[in-house]
């Protein structure tokens, strides 16, 4: 799909001025610190005050920027839309707003300068904030004088959202004409648009427009309000909209003329516009298009007319062709014509332009000549040539397994010639074994291998003490460790805690409570958190209230005891005596 | 109908749904109670800006039922003669309109009496020095401090040149230089940014005239030029005398009223 290259949806909306002021006063309060006292360093005022100032002066910035940016430039899009937003929305009108805009950034940036400028000498906290409300004040007047110009734009704005997206590179059908004499109905018959057709002059008001597929390419139908025949100053802005089109855009121009005059406008007139819209189709493939054939056709005309007619075909202008959107006949004749009259006009134009250079230079069709006589005609091999292609319904066909099964009376019967088809079945099993090992030596080819039986078993600790404390293991590792100290050096140690608790178990379970390993007693630490405390109900009291207490300032996030904290971030003792070559005599 | 504009597409092709109107008489009837409860739940900024639209809505939607009402009613006017005799106690109502006129011209000539130099601010705040000067200490040792910097705002004419440093006794900051005055004509009720031309005298003390502050009640000339002022005699007036309303301090800008 062919990308548009102007997307004026994305503009954001312009609040009008008094919602502006809102909505930036607003985030000042709401994005800048609210609570100063006069009791404060005055530097501490000062700083909070400019603070406010200078924010509010460049979320003004900000907001307004973004409509300077948002808003395309005229002088920067294609002519079309140009000439477009011209006639819709007059182009000074435009220029003059987003001046304005932009004039009104000026000023504000250069009062929230003065105005900081002016806090500086703030001598006391009603001072600072008598000029803070004076700097928001005048940047709100100055806003209050754009009223017009952000209605203007914002009226701009939903217009401009709302303009079909018309492609100006792409290939283009534009259909254009007197009122009423069959455009839009055209445009139904060859596109989805679903334009208003209604029996009555200008029913169609703006640009509309269609696509369509003709040679697997996209095409774009664009649907033009109807053009009365007078000077270009006259012209009314539905009109200028179909002559902006005209003149910008690299289309096939389909200029309908209705040969039954139910339009209510003379084909002399018809043809007269025809003649005075001339100029603006250049050499753009032009087609005469004669509609409502159903109605009138060429040839029921009088001489004169058909005359004047053939004139216009046989002198180059366009070509002719004739349709009727009611009986269907001639509209995709005539829509095929002009897709290939544009075609050719677009290949043409590519290769007169210089760019078709570069292209050019990159094909390479090579012819290459006949080095001697000798013939070297493509090898195939004889038994390929006797090949025949297998074909399901010929009786000579090769016999297959299928083909026996089905001899032998449907599936499952196989009892005639067992022994083969397990001889079959056999070639096949080893052939798929070959391919399953190869495949899983391609797959393993660099892993560590790992059998299924460890992968399967989990390693964690609970597993561990679990083995640990199953009885027949316990015993066995208790009488190596007994055999071992026995032949060792003895001597009486006090027993680890571990050991105690693990001896008393033993005893209980009625094995030998005297084979234990003895190691040095390790000192443990105990909880502090029961120190002093009765029984468990009274711990639980206590860590409620704790718990309590904890609350408030936990819900504030103060900083308690166990934060981390810098109490003075350079001490003077640490740092004091080292001293530069300044510009103090003394030391 | 332009392309995009569907939505009024189908209501034009199909109408709107039969229940329309009634939904929509309903929700404006809705929508006084729906403001109600916005105006009683909003709290702090937002109520603040609030409060205020709705108060001139207010203000505006009476002022609007007065006008219609004076327009209804029937209106006395003062010239009508009453026809016939009138009784002793309503010979007064009459004499009413009179009277204002009346009493407007022994406003005038007490004016007149008042004096020529009669100025709109007749009283000033008194300003002390300490506020007006900073003192800045100077020398190696920060000891001195015959330096004053004036954080008032000030007018200093065009041919100005600082002293050296070193013998500068009172810094006037570029920041609180002023060249231009907010005059307002009071007869043609109409306000001008007019250049200023020198400061005539600051009621405060004559040092501070001397040193061009412009504190409020300060009479400062103005070039008035640009309003084309004629005198009796047919020259064109270019200076004229004007007096500061406001705290330029405060407000960053002078506001003045022309003496006429």
């Amino acid at each position: 799909m062919s990308q548009t290259l102007y997307n004026f949806k994305r503009i954001h909306p312009v609040p009008t001025s008094s919602d502006f002021v809102d909505i930036v006063l607003s985030r000042t309060q709401r994005k800048t610190p609210t609570v100063v006292h006069p009791g404060y360093s005055i530097g501490r005022i000062r700083q909070f005050y400019m603070r406010k100032v200078k924010y509010t002066q460049e979320t003004f910035e900000e907001k307004l920027g973004l409509i300077i940016s948002d808003f395309p430039q005229l002088d920067s899009v294609h002519p079309f839309y140009a000439d477009l937003m011209n006639v819709l929305y007059d182009k000074d009108h435009y220029k003059l707003a987003l001046g304005q805009i932009n004039t009104a950034k000026n000023l504000i940036t250069n009062v929230g300068k003065d105005y900081v400028r002016l806090l500086k000498f703030g001598d006391s906290l009603y001072r600072c904030k008598q000029l803070k409300k004076a700097a928001m004040g005048r940047m709100a007047t100055i806003m209050k004088r754009q009223k017009d110009s952000l209605g203007y734009l914002e009226q701009v704005r939903m217009h401009l959202s709302r303009l079909p997206s018309i492609d100006t590179n792409t290939r283009t059908l534009l259909i254009c004409g007197y009122p009423n004499v069959g455009k839009s109905s055209f445009m139904n018959k060859v596109t989805r648009a679903d334009v208003e057709v209604q029996p009555y002059a200008f029913t169609t008001k703006s640009l509309f427009v269609g696509h369509m597929d003709y040679k697997y390419l996209r095409w774009q139908v664009l649907d033009t309000p109807g053009i009365l025949d007078h000077e270009l100053e006259e012209r009314n802005t539905i009109e200028m909209q179909s002559i902006t089109a005209l003149a910008h855009l690299r289309a096939a121009v389909l200029f309908f003329i209705d040969l039954s005059e139910q339009c209510g406008y003379s084909i002399e007139t018809q043809l007269s516009l025809f003649n005075s819209i001339k100029p603006l189709f250049g050499n753009r493939p032009t087609l005469l298009i004669m509609s409502k054939s159903d109605a009138k056709q060429l040839e029921d005309l009088p001489e004169e007319t058909q005359n004047m007619i053939k004139e216009i075909e046989n002198s180059g202008a366009a070509k002719l062709s004739r349709l009727s959107s009611y009986l269907d006949t001639g509209v995709m004749e005539t829509r095929n014509m002009a897709c290939e009259l544009l075609l050719q006009y677009r290949v043409d134009t590519k290769l007169k332009g210089s760019k078709i250079k570069e292209n050019l230079n990159k094909i390479n069709l090579s012819m290459p000549k006949k080095r001697d006589s000798v013939q070297r005609p493509s090898f195939i091999p004889e038994a390929v040539i006797g090949k025949q292609r297998y074909d399901m319904n010929d009786p000579n066909r090769r016999i297959l397994e299928r083909d026996i099964e089905a001899m032998s009376g449907g599936a499952g019967e196989i009892d005639e010639d067992e022994e083969r088809i397990i001889k079959l079945a056999k070639s096949i099993r080893t052939k798929k074994q070959i391919l399953a090992q190869q495949s899983r030596l391609k797959n393993n080819v660099n892993r560590p291998k790992v059998t299924n039986k460890i992968r399967a078993t989990k390693l964690t600790a609970q597993n561990f003490a679990d083995k640990l404390a199953n009885k027949d293991n316990l015993d066995t590792i208790n009488n190596t460790a007994s055999n071992l100290l026995s032949t060792s050096a003895k001597r009486k140690r006090s027993l680890s805690v571990a050991n105690k608790g693990l001896g008393d178990e033993l005893a209980r379970m009625g094995t030998n409570s005297g084979a234990q390993f003895e190691q040095r007693a390790v000192s443990v630490s105990r909880s502090r958190v029961d120190a002093g405390l009765k029984n468990s109900s009274m711990l639980d009291t206590v860590m409620k209230k704790h718990a309590k207490v904890q609350r408030k300032s936990n819900l504030l996030a103060k900083r308690g005891e166990s934060d981390r904290q810098i109490l003075t971030k350079m001490p003077k003792h640490l740092f004091s005596g080292k001293r530069g070559n300044g510009s103090n005599d003394y030391r | 109908m332009p392309q995009n504009e569907y939505i009024e597409k189908s209501i034009k092709q199909h109408g709107r749904r039969l229940d329309h109107d009634e939904r929509k008489r309903k929700r404006e009837a809705r929508q006084v109670h729906k403001d109600s409860q916005f105006a009683q739940k909003i709290h702090g900024l937002k109520a603040k800006i609030h409060n205020k639209k709705r108060h001139s809505e207010k203000i505006q939607m009476k002022k609007t039922i007065k006008m219609h009402e004076e327009k209804n009613a029937n209106q006395k006017t003062g010239d009508a003669v009453p026809e016939g005799a009138v009784p002793a106690y309503l010979l007064d109502r009459e004499g009413q309109q009179r009277a204002k006129i009346l009493s407007n011209m022994i406003k005038q000539k007490r004016k007149e009496k008042a004096g020529k130099w009669d100025v709109p601010l007749p009283k000033v705040r008194g300003i002390a020095e300490d506020e007006t000067f900073r003192v800045i200490k100077t020398g190696k040792r920060k000891s001195k401090s015959w330096k004053r910097m004036v954080t008032k705002a000030t007018f200093i004419g065009e041919g100005f040149t600082r002293k050296p440093p070193k013998y500068e006794r009172f810094i006037r900051p570029m920041a609180l230089r002023y060249k231009k005055a907010n005059v307002t004509h009071p007869e043609l009720k109409a306000t001008f940014q007019l250049p200023i031309i020198s400061v005539k005298k600051n009621p405060q003390s004559p040092m501070y005239t001397q040193l061009g502050v412009l504190t409020k009640g300060t009479i400062i000339e103005v070039n008035v030029s640009e309003l084309g002022l004629v005198t009796t005699g047919g020259k064109v007036v270019w200076g004229k005398y004007a007096q500061i309303t406001n705290n330029p301090e405060n407000d960053g800008c002078i506001n003045a009223v022309l003496l006429v």
